[in-house]
């Protein structure tokens, strides 16, 4: 009986090498998945999901102007330290935020203690540079920017260092730009 | 004076043959580095090479030349003399174990009556170069992978014997053309389907003999980093490389002439009708290779003393009772 069933297990063993080799026989005619860096870029709708690099939030009430309030909440949460938060003298608000990405582990922690929201993670994928001073980001002068180029941004707008790389992937500005005026709204801004 | 005469151009037959079968090798490597690659790629939805040439299809010329260029490093305290020998050793068996497959109805390189002997004897060789490389690279790695060669590789050679034999016993000839033509014409006339458990065994068997995967525990690069050729650089990695896709194209050209009709096919029998067949069981090969995850040593063993074993020497008594009766 014992045998039986090992020769019964054996059985459904093969069988399922069966499935195996058909779902991969499958999935060798299925298209491709990968995207060729330089020549294509990411669709902006899978772009959604992909957390880059922090950024800051847009306020609630005043849209131009940061929720953040300088508690360095972030900068103490850090494991790699790379935020730099300086007070203002007047009130909350920031006059340095600097972000170094360099540093940056993206593990997500300064998302999560912030008490006012202020930091999110961008969608902003095509970051590049050939120097490392290049990758420590001002976020100030970033907000600042997106909120220059339009009311609501889908997503990160085009990177303030990355001017060199850019010129490697013709691109890389198309999809962003796209997206910016047209439907695909960021779900978190 | 006319015996010499035959000697002489039949040396001279030979010699081509040799020339023919290396750039058969070679040619298939090349090949065959390219379309595993590309297979693995469309297997888990990426494109493969994709960058030298179009469509990456100089990858393999690339790695050629990068093997070719690299240093040969020798790592203190070797066997000298056997850690030279064993990619050698590797490579030329090969050379010698195609020369009695009936590529065509006369694209034969030796018509030696007993093949089938000559295949299976020096099939083994493979497995000795494997342990001499292991042995002599005083690596530990080295000597693991060439153990779990031999373990795997004298396990493994039985009920591929076996099943061939199962083959030979319905043919009556050791000659692989004579088994190449009894077979019909017609797809349902192959030995595949008069021999199913045989055909099976040997699918498994050839997959374990040739070290690929998921029976690939002499190289299993995550546990070994490479098994017995883990000190080998340069053009001795290469010749492993070349011995490996060389043994994967003759147990597929066995499995053709055994199985699949050899050289017959439904419309204009010929060589091309063994390569097509040959090939098919080569993509066959990667394809698993690429689906199934590497088995356990204990399983791989078991595999076969506990199931591979009985059911061929089984099928091996059936055969031999019904050749009996009918």
């Amino acid at each position: 009986m014992k045998m039986l069933s090992a020769i019964w297990d054996n059985l459904k063993g093969l069988y399922s090498l069966l499935v195996g080799m058909c779902i991969t026989g499958r999935y060798f005619f299925q298209p491709l998945k990968t995207v060729h860096f330089p020549r294509d870029v990411v669709e902006p709708e899978n772009l959604a999901s992909y957390r880059g690099p922090l950024e800051l939030a847009r306020g609630k009430t005043d849209e131009s102007k940061t929720r953040c309030i300088s508690c360095q909440m972030c900068a103490k949460g850090c494991p790699g330290n790379c935020i730099t938060v300086v007070k203002s003298k007047e009130g909350k608000n920031p006059v340095t935020w600097l972000y170094d990405f360099t540093l940056c582990c993206l593990c997500g922690a300064c998302v999560e203690v912030c008490p006012t929201a202020a930091i999110q993670f961008s969608h902003r994928l095509y970051l590049v540079s050939t120097s490392r001073e290049a990758l420590v980001l001002d976020l100030l002068k970033d907000l600042e920017e997106r909120v220059a180029a339009g009311p609501l941004p889908a997503a990160g707008a085009g990177t303030p260092d990355a001017k060199k790389p850019e010129a490697r992937m013709p691109d890389a500005g198309g999809p962003q730009k796209a997206a910016g005026g047209s439907a695909a709204p960021d779900p978190e801004g | 004076m006319e015996l010499s005469k035959i000697s002489v151009l039949s040396l001279v037959e030979l010699v081509v043959a040799c020339l023919l079968v290396i750039a058969l090798m070679v040619a298939n490597a090349i090949v065959m580095v390219y379309a595993e690659r590309k297979g693995a790629g469309f297997i888990q939805r990426r494109p493969g090479p994709y960058e030298v040439g179009p469509w990456g299809i100089l990858q393999p010329v690339a790695d050629s030349m990068k093997l070719l260029a690299k240093q040969l490093f020798v790592p203190a305290n070797v066997d000298f003399l056997l850690y030279f020998l064993a990619p050698v050793l590797a490579f030329l068996p090969v050379l010698l174990l195609f020369l009695p497959i009936p590529f065509g109805p006369y694209l034969t390189a030796l018509k030696v009556p007993d093949g089938v002997v000559l295949i299976l004897a020096f099939a083994g060789f493979g497995l000795l170069a494997n342990l001499l490389a292991g042995y002599s690279s005083n690596n530990k790695y080295g000597i693991l992978g060439a153990g779990r060669a031999v373990a795997q590789g004298v396990a493994y050679e039985i009920p591929m014997i076996l099943a061939l034999l199962a083959v030979v016993f319905q043919t009556g000839s050791m000659n692989l053309s004579d088994i190449a033509e009894a077979q019909g014409s017609a797809p349902w006339r192959w030995n595949f389907l008069c021999q199913p458990l045989a055909f099976f065994i040997y699918l498994v068997t050839l997959v374990a003999e040739t070290n690929r995967a998921p029976f690939d525990l002499p190289e299993g690069e995550s546990e070994l980093t490479a098994g017995f050729h883990t000190e080998y650089s340069g053009m001795g990695f290469a010749l492993f490389f070349l011995s490996e896709y060389a043994n994967m194209l003759l147990v597929s050209f066995v499995c053709a002439t055994f199985f699949l009709g050899g050289y017959k096919g439904p419309i204009l029998d010929g060589f091309w009708w063994t390569f097509i067949k040959a090939y098919a069981v080569m993509a066959f090969i990667v394809w698993i290779r690429w689906t199934f995850p590497r088995v356990r040593f204990d399983q791989l063993l078991n595999i076969n003393w506990k199931w591979l074993l009985p059911l061929s020497i089984l099928n091996l008594w059936i055969t031999a009772v019904i050749i009996k009766l009918v």
